[in-house]
């Protein structure tokens, strides 16, 4: 054998070597990924996969669910403790999220009203810092779809983790440096609710081009009642 | 078996290379200016992709590792040497890899798909098999065809 061919068949080799290499590394990247957070596949909560399929396709950014363009706001003042809220979670707005929030008309952003007690601050920030990583819907869902009783210690860190996990927050430990710093944020918006008079969760509040700013409109009954006030704000 | 001439697999990599630079610098740019990369047909997958954690790597956007990548397969074309083979294929590799990669993410983790990080895909796939088929047609000779025994 001359040496260019020598050196041809070392190079080919080498290359065959690269290729062996790169192969196993995908491999494992794929597999390492598979069996991460991602879809929520992992964790014991009911839901996970369902939400995430409910949900996907439709733009996250913190708690702000659909479009930033689309021309209505909605604003759900709510309490992650509150079953009336999880009522809503699963009854009332899915229909609402399906056609006007994927259709680009209408964006919803959840606010945390604080009413039922401590857990639900703690609850709250998990759930921003859900957001801050584009999963805040999912794990606000989530946690609905798997809710406990009212102050009865459920929403302890294990669960509040498990939620996130499910909700497929990718950056765990983000999210726990995150959620520490967000109960103020709960406060916050829980003051807010105050202020607009509003005495119960949920409650809602609209934004449009036929409406003076924010508009207060309670709690609407059904998904009809909602659909007739982003009508009128339209 | 007959290959294409060095040349001409040069100049298709160069051409590639160059596309993939285009495509790699608007994700780059629509990034930092803080929008999500157009989608042509409409919807919203491009800016689920790029608000996923899997968007940056050590707080960079995978979109500049991108354009790395597609600069130095283009400076690879200019050369017609082993290294500039070799490397060509090397960088090429890894790219075509990782796209495999971020494709399963896109279709499983992510579950939205964006057009630009699809066409970067392809433009890697296209230039793994260009800088093959140069390797094993070109490697360890002086750019003619290598004599067959």
């Amino acid at each position: 054998m001359n040496a260019a061919e020598d050196r041809r068949t070392k190079l080919l080799q080498l290359a065959a070597g690269a290729v062996f290499l790169a192969v196993v590394v995908v491999v494992a990247l794929i597999v390492v990924n598979a069996s991460s957070g991602g879809d929520g596949g992992d964790t014991n909560l009911e839901g996970a996969s369902e939400i995430s399929q409910g949900l996907r396709g439709i733009p996250q950014q913190e708690m702000l669910l659909g479009s930033p363009d689309a021309p209505v706001e909605l604003i759900e003042f709510g309490d992650l403790q509150c079953p009336v809220c999880a009522g809503y979670a699963e009854e009332v707005l899915p229909p609402i999220i399906e056609s006007h929030v994927k259709g680009g008309h209408v964006k919803i952003e959840f606010r945390n009203f604080t009413i039922i007690g401590p857990q639900s601050t703690a609850a709250g920030a998990a759930a921003l810092a859900a957001g801050v990583q584009g999963r805040g819907w999912n794990f606000v869902e989530l946690f609905y779809r798997n809710q406990g009783g009212e102050n009865s210690g459920y929403a302890d860190d294990a669960f509040l983790e498990a939620v996130a996990k499910g909700a497929g927050v990718e950056d765990l430990a983000q999210w726990n440096q995150d959620r520490a710093k967000l109960a103020a944020k709960v406060e916050e918006t829980s003051a807010e609710a105050q202020k607009l008079g509003l005495d119960g969760t949920p409650s809602f509040a609209i934004r449009g081009p036929n409406t003076n700013g924010l508009e207060v409109i309670g709690t609407p009954g059904s998904t009809s009642a909602l659909e007739e006030a982003i009508e009128e704000a339209s | 078996m007959s290959y294409p001439s060095e040349w001409t697999l040069r100049r298709a990599i160069a051409f590639f290379a160059a596309l993939g630079v285009g495509v790699a610098t608007y994700i780059a740019i629509a990034e930092a200016s803080g929008e999500a990369p157009a989608c042509l047909a409409g919807g919203s997958g491009c800016r689920t992709v790029a608000e996923s954690s899997y968007s940056h790597v050590a707080g960079v956007n995978i979109a500049v590792f991108g354009i790395v990548g597609y600069v130095l397969l283009l400076a690879s074309a200019f050369f017609a040497n082993d290294a500039a083979r070799f490397g060509g294929f090397a960088v090429a590799l890894g790219g075509f890899g990782y796209s495999i990669f971020l494709t399963y993410i896109e279709l499983f983790k992510i579950e939205a798909i964006c057009q630009w990080c699809v066409a970067s895909a392809v433009l890697m796939t296209i230039l793994f098999f260009l800088n093959a088929t140069r390797l094993i047609g070109y490697g360890g000779t002086n750019g003619a065809l290598p004599s067959r025994a």
